[in-house]
């Protein structure tokens, strides 16, 4: 069920798939600076057909929170 | 980029570039700020162009910006289009030899060529890209080089600021692309406004005028022209456009 957000976070962070939890945050990831944040976002929303708010891409520092803005703008069956 | 209804904010529009730019804008029904700090030819501008959103503010200083956007922001929120056009055109060698012996070039004019030319470009462009990423405004920011920006002989600090304000293009575009904007420039080379007159003597222009391939100056409007296709093509990003005749310095 993870697996295409994980994929795209191992791959924008430069990451193993393997270590991605939900308790992983910005400050667990050496790569994940501001600049990667940015990045991360263009490819979420590129991904699930979005738009995330300014508000939703300050909070989506750690994957839980990722997780659970993708399931409330519908897309938990994708991700 | 369609510019109709789009909110632009132009720095140094009220005279020579910047008000040919100004009117190829409104040509396209832009709604443009122009921000200058000539509160004279602002006051004949409104006359000229009531529609325009006439501000008095020294680019050059950062307080006077940080002022003058905060209330623009409140006012009109964010906009979608900034062209840094701001400048002044000095010329200056490093050091000059004449007969009165060696001098070296002016500390406050390298100072206030830094400062119009390149520090306006980072004081307006982080408020206005805070605000396009705060209220996610996919915008474009225009910044205007000078073919100077390769180096040229007897324009230190314009010529240095100007090859800061390139780099700060290809940067700032690989910084801004993921949230939506786009950053670009263009580089004339010698046109027909009053400060490249006043800036070199009739000798040295019409000297100037021979190296270039198509043998005469810019016109404004062919500069504006640039700015315009910058704008409204949305695949342009990152890069300088030269518009100099084919001139090589």
């Amino acid at each position: 069920m993870n697996e295409k957000l994980y994929n795209i976070l191992g791959t924008t962070l430069g990451i193993n798939v393997a270590i991605i939890s939900d308790d992983l945050t910005m400050r667990d990831v050496e790569t994940w600076d501001s600049l990667k944040h940015m990045e991360l976002i263009a490819t979420l929303e590129q991904a699930f057909e979005l738009e995330f708010t300014f508000e939703e891409i300050i909070s989506m520092q750690n994957v839980a929170e990722i997780k659970h803005i993708l399931t409330q703008k519908g897309v938990n069956g994708k991700i | 980029m369609n510019l109709n209804e789009k909110k632009v904010i132009l720095t140094g529009g009220a005279r020579g570039l910047g008000r040919a730019m100004l009117d190829s804008l409104l040509d396209r029904h832009a709604k443009v700020a122009v921000f200058d700090i000539d509160a004279g030819a602002l006051a004949i501008l409104k006359e000229q162009r009531p529609e325009v959103n006439c501000v008095e503010c020294d680019v050059a200083d950062h307080v006077s910006v940080v002022k003058a956007l905060k209330h623009y922001h409140e006012t009109y929120g964010s906009a979608d289009v900034l062209i840094n056009n701001a400048g002044i055109l000095y010329s200056a060698p490093l050091v000059r030899i004449s007969m009165g012996g060696i001098e070296r070039h002016d500390v406050a004019m390298w100072n206030k060529v830094m400062a119009t030319n390149l520090y306006s470009v980072f004081y307006m462009t982080s408020c206005v890209v805070e605000k396009m990423i705060t209220t996610r405004t996919k915008g474009v920011i225009v910044n205007i080089s000078s073919i100077s920006s390769l180096g040229n002989a007897g324009q230190s600090a314009y010529s240095a600021a100007k090859a800061a304000v390139n780099a700060l293009t290809v940067t700032w575009s690989k910084e801004l692309s993921p949230m939506g904007i786009r950053v670009t420039a263009v580089a004339p080379g010698f046109t027909e406004t009053e400060s490249t007159r006043q800036a070199l003597s009739e000798s040295v222009l019409n000297e100037t005028i021979k190296k270039v391939p198509l043998r005469r100056l810019g016109k404004p409007e062919e500069i504006a022209d640039g700015v315009i296709w910058v704008i409204e093509n949305d695949f342009f990003n990152g890069k300088i456009l030269s518009l100099d005749g084919g001139l090589v310095l």
